[in-house]
């Protein structure tokens, strides 16, 4: 595999924090160009006003995914956005969200990323409903991203494991059908946002993103 | 107004604008984040039907008259509220100010409800302006913005101290229906910008406002759902989900609209066009024509009758701002009435 396939892969393994995608289906990914060693990636959102949060978290998990496969240089830019002269400053210096953004935080990005793969985790387990029990009985990649998303929060995801937990790891009964309805409208939001991004990228920079 | 099949609509579009986004209203030195604004509210209108997409020139501004034909000729729409919204740091003379969109009351009395708009960050300032407003134009309701830029502030929240005597305020002026929209700054901006729980905890507190959570939360629905079930006062405005879903994503706008009949309920749903966003003609014709698809992702949710969309698209608006609505336009009663009427219908 030559490096460009391999960055290419790599950024597939990067999602987006809210609407739990990988940005290469997305369209994210405007253009990646590899010289030698280096690499340089541009990354676009649907809209200017995309929350500079996700936006941050994004182009630095790109960065870091590219620094896995190449040596060389690495340059990743969020392009035409209306926080990107920060945002790319940061990046490209290595640093954090609240150094990006200096007296406009209140700590670092983990509480919000965290939050949202318990969303995300609520919504894949949604698709999944059935009578299992153990997490083991689970296949196929809505199951494989529930089993990423547990270990990423610190919930057991081992193939004994309940199949069904909540957010927090508690184990959910299948008829909880409080539990249930919540998911499936989590899963709903997730995806209806999904749709609306991909209409409004489509929109701005008029081709179809996968 | 607008008939169909023997049914008559009151149409009150809860959420529209008469704005100028146009280069001469750009503030100097903020070119990029003024015509960003405005280019990301043209590619939401690329969302509704083709032939009903504007140039951007137009876009950034149209006349009265545009106005007049695409909202009360054209569109159906018998009384629209107006939304204030300022942006000046982007916007010299404000995006639609209230003193813009108070040119056109003259030019349609009885038509146009105003509202107006405060921010907590403007301090004693703001409340006096509030006042005045109030005294000046009777206003009703007031649209908040959250993500506001305001001297180096990003946004804010409706829990913020700050706010308080905002809100106060509305009781004692009577300002009773403040209409919510999120975006996507906040302080601090490592938080979820989109957070409705604020709103959550003031509708409690303030249980003599209503609170009209306009596109429904967007993009946070499941949030959205969740807090409105729990809370009396608590309204969805649909600006977005018609003009962004409807056409779009005919689907998911079937699954959301199923959603919120289930968890808010056809008697606190209001429609919304977000003109110049999307004009009212194509989402009021497409709404009545609608129908809860058959299949079985959708079996579970609530159906929607022509009583229903009659409050939806007039009538549960027109109650929150005292709009007498005449006796031919509301929803019947009586269930044998409904019996009727899919009787007459016979089967689609």
């Amino acid at each position: 595999m030559n490096l460009r396939a391999r960055v290419f892969e790599a950024l597939g393994t990067v999602y987006d924090p809210e609407l739990d995608e990988p940005i290469t289906t997305l369209g994210f990914v405007g253009s990646c160009v590899v010289d030698g060693d280096d690499v340089s990636v541009r990354l676009r959102l649907p809209t200017p006003q995309c929350a500079p949060n996700f936006a941050f978290l994004m182009a630095a998990d790109a960065a870091a995914a590219v620094r896995t496969v190449s040596d060389g240089s690495v340059h990743v830019v969020l392009e035409d956005h209306y926080t990107g002269k920060e945002i790319n400053a940061a990046i490209n210096r290595g640093e954090g969200f609240s150094d990006a953004f200096p007296g406009e935080t209140a700590g670092d990005l983990r509480a919000l990323r965290m939050l949202f793969q318990r969303k995300a985790l609520l919504a894949r387990q949604s698709r999944l409903r059935s009578t299992a029990t153990k997490l083991g009985e689970l296949d196929g990649p809505d199951a494989e991203r529930c089993r990423e998303l547990r270990r990423a929060l610190g919930i057991d995801a081992s193939d004994d494991a309940p199949a069904f937990v909540t957010g927090d790891g508690d184990p959910v009964e299948a008829s909880d059908v409080r539990f249930w309805r919540m998911a499936s409208l989590t899963a709903l939001s997730l995806e209806t946002n999904g749709g609306m991004c991909r209409d409004l990228l489509k929109t701005r920079y008029g081709e179809v993103a996968a | 107004m607008y008939e169909k099949n023997g049914e008559k609509y009151f149409v009150l579009d809860s959420h529209l604008h008469f704005w100028d986004a146009s280069p001469a209203n750009w503030v100097p030195g903020a070119e990029e984040f003024a015509k960003g604004w405005i280019e990301c509210f043209h590619a939401y209108q690329g969302l509704g039907p083709a032939e009903t997409h504007w140039s951007i020139e137009h876009f950034q501004k149209y006349s009265v008259e545009d106005f007049e034909k695409d909202v009360f000729q054209d569109g159906h729409v018998d009384v629209a509220v107006f939304q204030s919204t300022y942006l000046k740091e982007w916007y010299t003379k404000g995006f639609n100010s209230i003193e813009q969109n108070a040119e056109l009351l003259d030019r349609f009395p009885g038509k146009l409800i105003l509202n107006g708009r405060w921010d907590p960050r403007e301090g004693e300032a703001g409340l006096e302006q509030l006042r005045a407003d109030h005294a000046k134009y009777g206003i009703q309701g007031v649209k908040l913005y959250t993500a506001e830029w305001y001297k180096g502030s990003r946004g804010w929240k409706l829990t913020d101290p700050e706010a308080v005597p905002f809100l106060d305020t509305c009781v004692e002026l009577g300002i009773k229906n403040l209409h919510v929209h999120k975006g996507p700054t906040i302080w601090p901006l490592d938080k979820d910008a989109f957070d409705v729980s604020d709103i959550d905890h003031v509708a409690t507190d303030y249980q003599d406002l209503n609170f009209i959570i306009e596109h429904v939360g967007l993009p946070r629905i499941e949030d959205f759902c969740f807090m409105a079930t729990q809370e009396r006062n608590v309204y969805a405005g649909l600006a977005v989900v018609i003009g962004g879903l409807m056409h779009a994503r005919p689907k998911f706008f079937a699954k959301v609209m199923g959603e919120l009949l289930f968890w808010v309920g056809e008697d606190k749903m209001l429609f919304g066009s977000d003109y110049a966003i999307w004009e009212p003609k194509w989402q009021v014709e497409g709404f009545v024509d609608w129908e809860m698809p058959d299949d079985s992702e959708c079996a579970d949710y609530p159906r929607l009758d022509a009583n229903g969309k009659k409050k939806i698209l007039g009538l549960n608006a027109a109650a929150l701002y005292g709009v007498d609505v005449p006796e031919e336009f509301q929803a019947a009663g009586e269930p044998a009435a409904q019996e009727d009427a899919q009787l007459v219908e016979g089967p689609a």
